[in-house]
């Protein structure tokens, strides 16, 4: 028995951070996404794997707080229940829409949070090797490839369609009314594309036979199997926290 | 090891009552020799390939193919219906396409083909090594596959194929995004590959295939326009120019017409550029 952050552990946390997504209170889903944020720093198997995917991850956080802040403010404003708790540009905050806007967000950024740490600092070549380790269906593994090779490759395709359609005058660089309207000639070519490289590359996938592996050909790269401690320990932890949730809800 | 392969009387059509994609094509390739399809933009040579890889008979229910198609020993009836790799390689016209992107050296990226066989292993890293030296592409063993050049994906993408050793190896357009090098250096592969593999590629133009190809087809609509070895070809240039449908495929005829009269008058320049000489 064993101690580390493998893939299988990796995984076993994000299974735990989604159950702790539904079953906790929102300040210890808030605590638990620090807890995420500082693990990416401080533990070297969850560092992300490349500049690019620190790049993404640190730019992921920006945006996750702004659409949190913006769930928050929503729902502050929509749901009229309780004392007003202040103001903005004229609108008033409300305490009951603020506390659901709060708990949605922080249940929204825990989930989302969970998988960015999973997928930053697992490289896709190790994810598909365990999948098919573990015996995972061929066409199961070959859609997740193709899916996640979509969207490693989603910022660099927009960027390149961008590029395209402001080559031919559309307005991608106006005012937000304009890049509104022009958003639909990028998203056009963007979806067309990825349909047809999706399937280009899942064909030439096939063409060199992974749908047809042998099932001894995970022998040839798998390792030792040795239960991972850790992996245990998480997966316990989800299913106590699991059923001390339903405990509660059937005790009342 | 190369296998005879023998098309009897072709015929594709994607639905019931759609028009013939190919039209009663019948071709015999002799082991280990090399023929080149030319013809233009939707003439049928991708269907052609990619109903020999057997992708179309898995992909397309629908798909109404007949005749017959015969590999070394292995007949089949109707054609195949599930995809023949290892027997028969396919290298897309998009070598990038065929980078799996799952493993971060082209060494492994061999080694996935490999383990996709099931045949992995000791031998590997030899098989592996062998493939990377005819290619001329040791030096790239330990690149980053999605970092490489046009040529030289297409190089790789040719070893991931070639390493599963394949009896008939079909390029699809394979010099398309190839500048001139490169393509000195896909035509110095294939012609290595002579013997020891069948080998049928795709072109829009006919010069390539002249250069490497034992016996060229011109394809048109799906049928067979005109076949015959490059020198025939060469010397037949002005008399193709008046077969039937020529405007379709005219571009095509008109180089050959071009090649032969230079050929006529500079034949030993030519023809050794040509590399048939």
């Amino acid at each position: 028995m064993i101690l580390r952050i493998d893939l299988s552990a990796k995984l076993a946390l994000v299974g735990l951070l989604w159950v702790c997504a539904f079953m906790l209170p929102w300040a210890y889903q808030a605590f638990l996404c620090v807890l995420v944020i500082t693990a990416r720093f401080a533990i070297p198997q969850l560092r992300p794997q490349s500049e690019r995917s620190s790049k993404a991850f640190s730019r992921f956080l920006l945006y996750s707080v702004a659409v949190a802040t913006f769930v928050i403010l929503l729902n502050s404003m929509l749901i009229r229940g309780g004392a007003t708790m202040g103001s903005i540009l004229g609108f008033s905050l409300y305490e009951e829409g603020l506390f659901f806007g709060v708990r949605t967000a922080s249940r929204l950024l825990l989930l989302t949070y969970a998988v960015l740490l999973f997928f930053v600092s697992t490289p896709l070549k190790e994810l598909i090797r365990f999948l098919q380790q573990k015996g995972l269906s061929p066409s199961f593994t070959l859609i997740l490839l193709l899916t996640l090779h979509f969207l490693d490759h989603l910022p660099a395709r927009i960027h390149q369609i961008f590029l395209a359609q402001q080559a031919r005058g559309a307005p991608v660089d106006a005012g937000i009314v304009s890049r509104s309207r022009a958003l639909l000639s990028i998203l056009s070519p963007l979806v067309l594309s990825s349909i047809v490289e999706s399937i280009d590359r899942g064909t030439a996938l096939e063409l060199r036979g992974f749908l047809n592996r042998p099932q001894d050909a995970r022998l040839i790269t798998q390792p030792t199997a040795e239960r991972n401690a850790l992996t245990i320990i998480l997966l316990a932890g989800t299913i106590i926290l699991l059923l001390a949730t339903l405990s509660r809800w059937l005790l009342g | 090891m190369a296998a005879r392969l023998e098309i009897s009387s072709l015929s594709l059509r994607y639905s019931q009552g759609a028009p013939l994609a190919i039209s009663a094509l019948s071709l015999t390739i002799p082991e280990g020799s090399c023929v080149g399809i030319v013809g233009p933009t939707g003439a049928g040579k991708t269907t052609l390939l990619h109903c020999l890889a057997g992708i179309l008979g898995k992909h397309h229910p629908g798909i109404v193919l007949s005749g017959r198609l015969q590999i070394g020993d292995v007949a089949y009836e109707g054609f195949p219906r599930d995809i023949l790799f290892p027997t028969v390689g396919l290298v897309l016209q998009d070598p990038f396409v065929q980078i799996s992107g799952v493993r971060d050296k082209v060494y492994e990226e061999l080694l996935f083909t490999i383990e996709n066989t099931g045949r992995g292993g000791e031998g590997s890293d030899f098989l592996i090594q062998s493939v990377l030296r005819n290619l001329g592409i040791e030096h790239l063993a330990n690149r980053k596959p999605t970092t490489l050049s046009g040529g030289e994906t297409q190089r790789v993408a040719l070893a991931s194929i070639l390493i599963a050793e394949p009896s008939v190896l079909l390029l699809d357009e394979p010099i398309t995004a190839l500048d001139a090098t490169a393509q000195a250096k896909l035509r110095a592969i294939l012609k290595g590959l002579h013997g020891k593999t069948t080998v049928l590629l795709t072109d829009t133009q006919i010069d390539f295939p002249l250069s490497v190809c034992d016996e060229i087809v011109i394809l048109d609509q799906g049928k067979m326009i005109v076949a015959g070895k490059p020198r025939q070809l060469l010397s037949d240039g002005h008399d193709l120019a008046n077969v039937g449908g020529w405007k379709r495929w005219g571009r095509i005829t008109a180089r050959l017409k071009d090649l032969s009269h230079e050929a006529s008058r500079e034949a030993p320049r030519i023809l050794k550029a040509l590399g048939l000489r």
